[in-house]
Protein backbone atom coordinates (compact mmCIF):
# COMPACT_ATOMS: atom_id res chain seq x y z
CA UNK A 1 0.00 0.00 0.00
CA UNK A 2 1.83 3.33 -1.33
CA UNK A 3 0.11 5.24 1.88
CA UNK A 4 2.54 3.33 4.44
CA UNK A 5 5.42 3.77 2.05
CA UNK A 6 6.96 6.70 4.42
CA UNK A 7 9.46 7.91 2.24
CA UNK A 8 7.07 10.85 0.89
CA UNK A 9 5.64 11.80 4.26
CA UNK A 10 7.78 14.57 4.94
CA UNK A 11 7.25 16.16 1.41
CA UNK A 12 3.34 15.36 1.78
CA UNK A 13 3.47 17.33 5.27
CA UNK A 14 5.65 19.88 4.04
CA UNK A 15 3.92 20.99 0.72
CA UNK A 16 0.61 20.29 3.15
CA UNK A 17 1.48 22.73 5.53
CA UNK A 18 2.62 25.08 2.53
CA UNK A 19 -0.38 25.17 0.76
CA UNK A 20 -3.30 24.57 3.71
CA UNK A 21 -1.32 27.20 5.36
CA UNK A 22 -1.00 30.26 2.07
CA UNK A 23 -5.25 28.49 2.11
CA UNK A 24 -6.34 29.32 5.30
CA UNK A 25 -4.33 32.64 5.47
CA UNK A 26 -5.95 33.71 2.40
CA UNK A 27 -9.43 32.92 2.99
CA UNK A 28 -9.21 34.46 6.34
CA UNK A 29 -7.46 37.61 4.68
CA UNK A 30 -9.24 38.13 1.48
CA UNK A 31 -11.95 36.29 0.80
CA UNK A 32 -14.26 35.45 3.71
CA UNK A 33 -13.77 39.26 4.74
CA UNK A 34 -15.15 40.01 0.93
CA UNK A 35 -18.40 37.32 0.89
CA UNK A 36 -19.01 38.81 4.47
CA UNK A 37 -18.89 42.33 2.87
CA UNK A 38 -21.47 41.45 0.52
CA UNK A 39 -23.80 40.01 3.21
CA UNK A 40 -23.62 42.96 5.08
CA UNK A 41 -24.12 44.98 2.64
CA UNK A 42 -27.63 42.87 1.75
CA UNK A 43 -28.83 42.61 4.79
CA UNK A 44 -28.48 45.94 5.45
CA UNK A 45 -30.25 47.07 1.98
CA UNK A 46 -32.79 44.78 3.30
CA UNK A 47 -33.28 45.87 5.99
CA UNK A 48 -33.05 49.68 4.89
CA UNK A 49 -35.86 48.89 2.75
CA UNK A 50 -37.64 47.09 5.15
CA UNK A 51 -37.98 49.75 7.50
CA UNK A 52 -38.56 52.70 4.67
CA UNK A 53 -41.10 50.26 3.71
CA UNK A 54 -42.46 50.61 7.02
CA UNK A 55 -42.60 54.17 7.47
CA UNK A 56 -44.25 54.21 3.93
CA UNK A 57 -46.82 51.84 5.56
CA UNK A 58 -46.90 54.04 8.29
CA UNK A 59 -48.13 57.16 6.19
CA UNK A 60 -50.29 55.33 4.07
CA UNK A 61 -52.30 54.83 7.38
CA UNK A 62 -52.11 58.15 8.79
CA UNK A 63 -53.40 59.24 5.16
CA UNK A 64 -56.15 56.92 5.31
CA UNK A 65 -57.26 57.81 8.83
CA UNK A 66 -57.14 61.30 7.98
CA UNK A 67 -59.23 60.71 4.49
CA UNK A 68 -61.62 57.94 6.97
CA UNK A 69 -62.09 61.23 9.65
CA UNK A 70 -62.91 63.47 6.56
CA UNK A 71 -65.08 61.46 5.02
CA UNK A 72 -66.80 60.81 8.60
CA UNK A 73 -66.67 64.57 9.31
CA UNK A 74 -68.39 65.09 5.36
CA UNK A 75 -70.88 62.79 6.38
CA UNK A 76 -72.13 64.07 9.24
CA UNK A 77 -72.65 67.55 8.26
CA UNK A 78 -74.44 66.24 4.84
CA UNK A 79 -76.64 64.56 7.62
CA UNK A 80 -76.72 67.50 9.32
CA UNK A 81 -77.90 69.39 6.60
CA UNK A 82 -80.31 67.61 5.02
CA UNK A 83 -81.82 67.05 8.75
CA UNK A 84 -82.21 71.05 8.27
CA UNK A 85 -83.72 71.45 4.51
CA UNK A 86 -86.18 68.83 6.03
CA UNK A 87 -87.23 70.30 8.61
CA UNK A 88 -86.96 73.65 7.20
CA UNK A 89 -89.60 72.35 4.39
CA UNK A 90 -91.46 70.99 6.77
CA UNK A 91 -92.16 74.02 8.83
CA UNK A 92 -92.55 75.92 5.42
CA UNK A 93 -95.30 73.03 4.00
CA UNK A 94 -97.39 73.19 7.77
CA UNK A 95 -96.77 77.20 7.87
CA UNK A 96 -98.46 76.69 4.25
CA UNK A 97 -100.84 74.24 5.15
CA UNK A 98 -101.79 76.10 7.97
CA UNK A 99 -102.86 79.47 6.16
CA UNK A 100 -104.15 77.78 3.09
CA UNK A 101 -106.25 76.10 6.05
CA UNK A 102 -106.93 79.72 7.20
CA UNK A 103 -107.69 80.62 4.22
CA UNK A 104 -109.73 77.55 3.62
CA UNK A 105 -111.80 78.35 6.67
CA UNK A 106 -112.77 81.68 5.61
CA UNK A 107 -113.47 81.03 2.21
CA UNK A 108 -115.93 78.36 3.76
CA UNK A 109 -117.08 80.78 6.25
CA UNK A 110 -117.70 83.29 3.63
CA UNK A 111 -119.32 80.87 1.41
CA UNK A 112 -121.95 80.15 4.10
CA UNK A 113 -122.90 83.20 5.00
CA UNK A 114 -123.48 83.80 1.39
CA UNK A 115 -125.49 80.80 1.28
CA UNK A 116 -127.25 82.17 4.28
CA UNK A 117 -127.69 85.06 3.04
CA UNK A 118 -128.92 84.16 -0.52
CA UNK A 119 -130.94 81.57 1.14
CA UNK A 120 -132.61 84.93 3.36
CA UNK A 121 -132.86 86.92 0.09
CA UNK A 122 -134.75 83.81 -1.60
CA UNK A 123 -137.15 83.26 1.14
CA UNK A 124 -137.94 87.22 1.36
CA UNK A 125 -138.28 86.87 -3.12
CA UNK A 126 -140.33 83.83 -2.28
CA UNK A 127 -142.29 85.12 0.58
CA UNK A 128 -142.81 88.26 -1.72
CA UNK A 129 -143.81 86.07 -4.09
CA UNK A 130 -146.17 84.48 -2.09
CA UNK A 131 -147.93 87.32 -0.68
CA UNK A 132 -148.08 88.75 -4.79
CA UNK A 133 -149.61 85.39 -5.70
CA UNK A 134 -151.71 85.00 -2.34
CA UNK A 135 -152.85 89.02 -3.14
CA UNK A 136 -153.99 88.10 -6.77
CA UNK A 137 -155.58 84.63 -5.70
CA UNK A 138 -157.26 86.29 -3.08
CA UNK A 139 -158.58 89.30 -5.07
CA UNK A 140 -159.42 86.74 -8.32
CA UNK A 141 -161.28 84.37 -6.24
CA UNK A 142 -163.09 86.62 -3.38
CA UNK A 143 -163.40 90.52 -4.86
CA UNK A 144 -161.41 91.57 -1.08
CA UNK A 145 -158.98 93.64 -1.83
CA UNK A 146 -156.64 92.93 0.94
CA UNK A 147 -153.46 94.92 1.80
CA UNK A 148 -149.87 93.59 1.88
CA UNK A 149 -149.78 94.26 5.76
CA UNK A 150 -152.67 91.49 6.53
CA UNK A 151 -151.47 89.09 3.91
CA UNK A 152 -148.02 88.90 5.50
CA UNK A 153 -149.40 89.01 8.70
CA UNK A 154 -151.69 85.95 7.51
CA UNK A 155 -148.37 84.08 5.74
CA UNK A 156 -146.13 84.11 9.17
CA UNK A 157 -148.96 82.85 11.10
CA UNK A 158 -148.93 79.53 8.45
CA UNK A 159 -145.41 79.74 7.45
CA UNK A 160 -144.67 76.79 9.92
CA UNK A 161 -147.09 74.48 7.72
CA UNK A 162 -145.24 74.72 4.00
CA UNK A 163 -142.27 74.24 5.77
CA UNK B 1 2.01 -4.62 -4.08
CA UNK B 2 2.84 -2.34 -6.43
CA UNK B 3 2.44 -4.24 -9.69
CA UNK B 4 1.11 -2.72 -12.71
CA UNK B 5 -2.24 -3.14 -13.08
CA UNK B 6 -2.57 -3.05 -9.08
CA UNK B 7 -5.71 -1.68 -7.63
CA UNK B 8 -3.49 0.85 -5.59
CA UNK B 9 -1.28 1.82 -8.15
CA UNK B 10 -2.85 4.83 -8.07
CA UNK B 11 -2.79 5.33 -4.82
CA UNK B 12 1.98 6.06 -5.82
CA UNK B 13 3.65 9.01 -5.24
CA UNK B 14 5.66 10.32 -8.44
CA UNK B 15 8.06 13.55 -7.55
CA UNK B 16 7.76 15.70 -10.66
CA UNK B 17 10.66 17.50 -9.79
CA UNK B 18 12.99 16.38 -6.81
CA UNK B 19 13.62 18.99 -4.28
CA UNK B 20 15.56 18.36 -1.03
CA UNK B 21 15.60 20.82 2.11
CA UNK B 22 18.32 20.09 5.30
CA UNK B 23 18.56 16.25 4.33
CA UNK B 24 14.80 15.70 4.13
CA UNK B 25 13.28 14.65 0.97
CA UNK B 26 10.63 17.36 -0.09
CA UNK B 27 9.89 17.11 -3.42
CA UNK B 28 7.15 18.17 -5.22
CA UNK B 29 4.73 15.65 -5.83
CA UNK B 30 1.79 14.54 -7.68
CA UNK B 31 0.29 14.71 -4.56
CA UNK B 32 1.56 18.26 -3.92
CA UNK B 33 0.43 19.42 -7.26
CA UNK B 34 -3.30 18.09 -6.75
CA UNK B 35 -2.90 20.19 -3.52
CA UNK B 36 -1.60 23.21 -5.57
CA UNK B 37 -5.01 22.61 -7.90
CA UNK B 38 -7.47 22.69 -5.14
CA UNK B 39 -6.16 25.49 -3.47
CA UNK B 40 -6.55 27.50 -6.27
CA UNK B 41 -9.59 26.14 -7.40
CA UNK B 42 -10.87 27.42 -4.38
CA UNK B 43 -8.70 30.89 -4.19
CA UNK B 44 -9.78 31.89 -7.69
CA UNK B 45 -13.25 30.23 -7.34
CA UNK B 46 -13.64 32.47 -4.19
CA UNK B 47 -12.15 35.42 -5.60
CA UNK B 48 -13.66 36.07 -8.70
CA UNK B 49 -17.20 35.29 -7.83
CA UNK B 50 -17.53 37.56 -5.56
CA UNK B 51 -15.06 40.32 -7.15
CA UNK B 52 -18.08 42.39 -8.50
CA UNK B 53 -19.28 42.33 -5.19
CA UNK B 54 -23.17 42.82 -6.53
CA UNK B 55 -25.68 43.05 -3.82
CA UNK B 56 -28.03 40.57 -6.31
CA UNK B 57 -25.81 37.40 -6.98
CA UNK B 58 -24.91 36.20 -10.05
CA UNK B 59 -25.49 32.21 -9.98
CA UNK B 60 -21.41 31.70 -9.27
CA UNK B 61 -21.42 34.52 -6.54
CA UNK B 62 -24.66 32.69 -4.79
CA UNK B 63 -22.65 29.15 -4.90
CA UNK B 64 -19.72 31.26 -3.21
CA UNK B 65 -22.26 32.88 -0.86
CA UNK B 66 -24.29 29.23 0.14
CA UNK B 67 -20.49 27.35 1.37
CA UNK B 68 -20.30 30.38 3.41
CA UNK B 69 -23.39 30.48 4.98
CA UNK B 70 -23.89 26.06 5.13
CA UNK B 71 -20.25 26.90 7.54
CA UNK B 72 -21.22 29.33 9.30
CA UNK B 73 -24.40 28.36 10.14
CA UNK B 74 -23.19 24.70 10.99
CA UNK B 75 -20.94 26.55 13.68
CA UNK B 76 -23.50 28.79 14.94
CA UNK B 77 -25.75 25.34 15.65
CA UNK B 78 -23.09 23.45 16.82
CA UNK B 79 -20.64 25.93 18.75
CA UNK B 80 -22.75 29.30 18.85
CA UNK B 81 -21.23 32.41 19.57
CA UNK B 82 -18.15 31.21 20.38
CA UNK B 83 -17.31 29.69 17.07
CA UNK B 84 -17.29 32.89 14.62
CA UNK B 85 -13.44 33.49 15.36
CA UNK B 86 -13.15 29.52 14.08
CA UNK B 87 -15.05 29.73 11.17
CA UNK B 88 -12.21 30.82 9.14
CA UNK B 89 -10.17 28.04 10.20
CA UNK B 90 -13.09 25.26 10.01
CA UNK B 91 -14.11 26.57 5.96
CA UNK B 92 -10.85 26.22 5.07
CA UNK B 93 -10.74 23.24 6.52
CA UNK B 94 -14.48 22.14 4.56
CA UNK B 95 -13.37 23.53 1.47
CA UNK B 96 -9.60 21.90 1.35
CA UNK B 97 -11.51 18.43 2.01
CA UNK B 98 -14.50 19.03 -0.54
CA UNK B 99 -12.35 20.14 -3.11
CA UNK B 100 -9.29 17.70 -2.33
CA UNK B 101 -12.05 15.04 -3.16
CA UNK B 102 -13.31 16.68 -5.52
CA UNK B 103 -10.31 17.07 -7.89
CA UNK B 104 -9.26 13.15 -6.44
CA UNK B 105 -12.91 12.23 -8.73
CA UNK B 106 -11.16 13.84 -12.05
CA UNK B 107 -9.59 10.61 -14.32
CA UNK B 108 -6.24 9.92 -13.65
CA UNK B 109 -5.65 13.17 -11.01
CA UNK B 110 -4.48 12.07 -7.78
CA UNK B 111 -6.42 11.90 -4.67
CA UNK B 112 -4.56 13.20 -1.80
CA UNK B 113 -7.38 12.56 0.77
CA UNK B 114 -6.37 9.11 0.25
CA UNK B 115 -3.34 9.59 1.87
CA UNK B 116 -2.82 8.62 5.66
CA UNK B 117 -0.37 10.74 6.41
CA UNK B 118 -2.27 14.14 5.08
CA UNK B 119 -5.32 13.56 6.44
CA UNK B 120 -3.77 12.29 9.81
CA UNK B 121 -2.23 15.63 9.41
CA UNK B 122 -5.47 17.46 9.51
CA UNK B 123 -6.65 15.91 12.16
CA UNK B 124 -3.81 16.35 13.98
CA UNK B 125 -3.76 20.11 13.96
CA UNK B 126 -7.62 19.89 15.08
CA UNK B 127 -6.77 17.40 17.56
CA UNK B 128 -3.63 19.71 19.29
CA UNK B 129 -5.68 23.32 18.54
CA UNK B 130 -8.43 22.09 20.67
CA UNK B 131 -6.70 20.52 23.08
CA UNK B 132 -4.95 24.06 23.69
CA UNK B 133 -7.92 25.36 23.16
CA UNK B 134 -9.50 23.49 26.32
CA UNK B 135 -6.64 24.19 28.41
CA UNK B 136 -7.03 28.20 27.48
CA UNK B 137 -10.59 28.25 29.01
CA UNK B 138 -10.39 25.66 31.40
CA UNK B 139 -7.11 25.33 32.88
CA UNK B 140 -6.28 22.57 34.83
CA UNK B 141 -9.98 22.07 35.01
CA UNK B 142 -10.14 20.90 31.13
CA UNK B 143 -9.25 17.42 33.11
CA UNK B 144 -12.88 17.07 34.35
CA UNK B 145 -13.63 16.94 30.71
CA UNK B 146 -12.97 12.65 31.52
CA UNK B 147 -15.16 12.98 34.45
CA UNK B 148 -18.92 12.10 33.60
CA UNK B 149 -20.59 13.43 36.07
CA UNK B 150 -24.03 11.42 37.82
CA UNK B 151 -22.36 7.98 37.33
CA UNK B 152 -22.29 5.69 40.41
CA UNK B 153 -18.79 6.21 42.03
CA UNK B 154 -17.54 2.59 41.55
CA UNK B 155 -17.86 2.98 37.71
CA UNK B 156 -14.92 5.72 37.49
CA UNK B 157 -12.10 3.85 37.51
CA UNK B 158 -13.33 1.83 34.53
CA UNK B 159 -15.18 5.01 32.78
CA UNK B 160 -12.65 7.49 33.27
CA UNK B 161 -9.78 5.79 31.15
CA UNK B 162 -12.71 5.02 28.19
CA UNK B 163 -13.30 8.55 28.12
CA UNK B 164 -9.30 9.29 27.95
CA UNK B 165 -8.86 6.91 25.42
CA UNK B 166 -12.06 8.06 23.22
CA UNK B 167 -10.52 11.30 23.67
CA UNK B 168 -7.14 10.25 22.15
CA UNK B 169 -8.71 7.90 19.26
CA UNK B 170 -10.23 11.35 17.65
CA UNK B 171 -7.70 11.87 15.71
CA UNK B 172 -6.97 8.58 14.49
CA UNK B 173 -10.68 8.33 14.17
CA UNK B 174 -11.10 11.52 12.19
CA UNK B 175 -8.27 10.85 9.80
CA UNK B 176 -8.80 7.22 9.16
CA UNK B 177 -12.46 7.63 8.35
CA UNK B 178 -11.41 10.31 5.84
CA UNK B 179 -8.68 8.17 4.17
CA UNK B 180 -10.38 5.27 4.11
CA UNK B 181 -13.76 6.43 2.33
CA UNK B 182 -11.48 7.67 -0.35
CA UNK B 183 -9.05 4.15 -0.71
CA UNK B 184 -12.03 2.22 -0.57
CA UNK B 185 -14.20 4.36 -3.43
CA UNK B 186 -11.05 5.06 -5.32
CA UNK B 187 -9.75 1.25 -5.31
CA UNK B 188 -13.69 -0.07 -6.29
CA UNK B 189 -13.74 2.81 -9.53
CA UNK B 190 -10.15 0.96 -10.61
CA UNK B 191 -11.16 -2.61 -9.67
CA UNK B 192 -14.03 -2.41 -11.54
CA UNK B 193 -12.66 -0.39 -14.62
CA UNK B 194 -10.29 -2.87 -14.72
CA UNK B 195 -13.51 -5.23 -14.86
CA UNK B 196 -14.48 -3.28 -18.33
CA UNK B 197 -11.09 -4.20 -20.09
CA UNK B 198 -10.89 -7.82 -19.40
CA UNK B 199 -14.50 -9.11 -19.90
CA UNK B 200 -15.23 -10.89 -23.32
CA UNK B 201 -17.34 -8.96 -25.83
CA UNK B 202 -19.73 -6.10 -25.12
CA UNK B 203 -20.71 -7.66 -21.25
CA UNK B 204 -17.87 -4.77 -20.48
CA UNK B 205 -20.54 -2.35 -20.57
CA UNK B 206 -22.54 -3.81 -16.71
CA UNK B 207 -19.10 -2.88 -14.88
CA UNK B 208 -18.82 0.19 -17.23
CA UNK B 209 -22.42 1.32 -16.00
CA UNK B 210 -21.67 0.50 -12.81
CA UNK B 211 -18.88 2.61 -12.54
CA UNK B 212 -20.92 5.72 -13.90
CA UNK B 213 -23.12 4.92 -10.87
CA UNK B 214 -20.37 4.63 -8.37
CA UNK B 215 -18.79 8.15 -9.79
CA UNK B 216 -22.63 9.68 -8.59
CA UNK B 217 -22.38 7.80 -5.01
CA UNK B 218 -18.13 8.75 -4.95
CA UNK B 219 -19.10 12.66 -5.60
CA UNK B 220 -21.50 12.59 -2.62
CA UNK B 221 -18.69 10.73 0.01
CA UNK B 222 -16.49 13.46 -1.53
CA UNK B 223 -19.01 16.04 -0.14
CA UNK B 224 -20.26 13.65 2.79
CA UNK B 225 -16.92 13.14 4.21
CA UNK B 226 -15.42 16.96 3.95
CA UNK B 227 -19.18 17.69 6.24
CA UNK B 228 -18.66 15.23 8.57
CA UNK B 229 -14.84 16.38 9.04
CA UNK B 230 -16.18 19.58 9.66
CA UNK B 231 -19.01 18.99 11.86
CA UNK B 232 -16.33 16.86 14.09
CA UNK B 233 -13.88 19.70 14.03
CA UNK B 234 -17.04 21.82 15.13
CA UNK B 235 -17.85 19.19 17.84
CA UNK B 236 -14.73 18.99 19.25
CA UNK B 237 -14.20 23.37 19.65
CA UNK B 238 -17.64 23.06 21.26
CA UNK B 239 -16.66 19.94 23.81
CA UNK B 240 -13.44 22.67 24.43
CA UNK B 241 -15.92 25.20 25.69
CA UNK B 242 -18.87 23.25 27.55
CA UNK B 243 -17.50 20.43 29.59
CA UNK B 244 -19.82 18.01 30.70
Amino acid sequence: MPQLNPEFFVSQLFWLAVFFTFLFVFLWRVSLPRIATVLEKRQNKIDENLSSAKELQEQAMEIEKKINDQINKAKLETDEKIKETINALQEDVSSQLSSLDKDLEKKVSDAEKEILKSKDDQMKNINNEIANITKLTVGKITDIEMSDNEINKVIETHKGSFN
Amino acid sequence: MAAKDSPLKQFEIDPISNIELGGYNISFTNSSFAMLITVLVITLFLTLTVNTRSIIPSRMQLISELMYNFIAQLLSDTVGDNGKRYFPFVFSLFMFVLIGNMVGMIPYQFTFTSHIIVTFALAAVVFIGVTILGFINHGIKFFTFFYIPGVPFYMHPLLIPIEVISYLSRPISLSVRLFANMLAGHTLLKVFAGFVVSMPFFTGVFPLAFIVALTGLEILIAFLQAYVFAILTCLYINDAYHLH
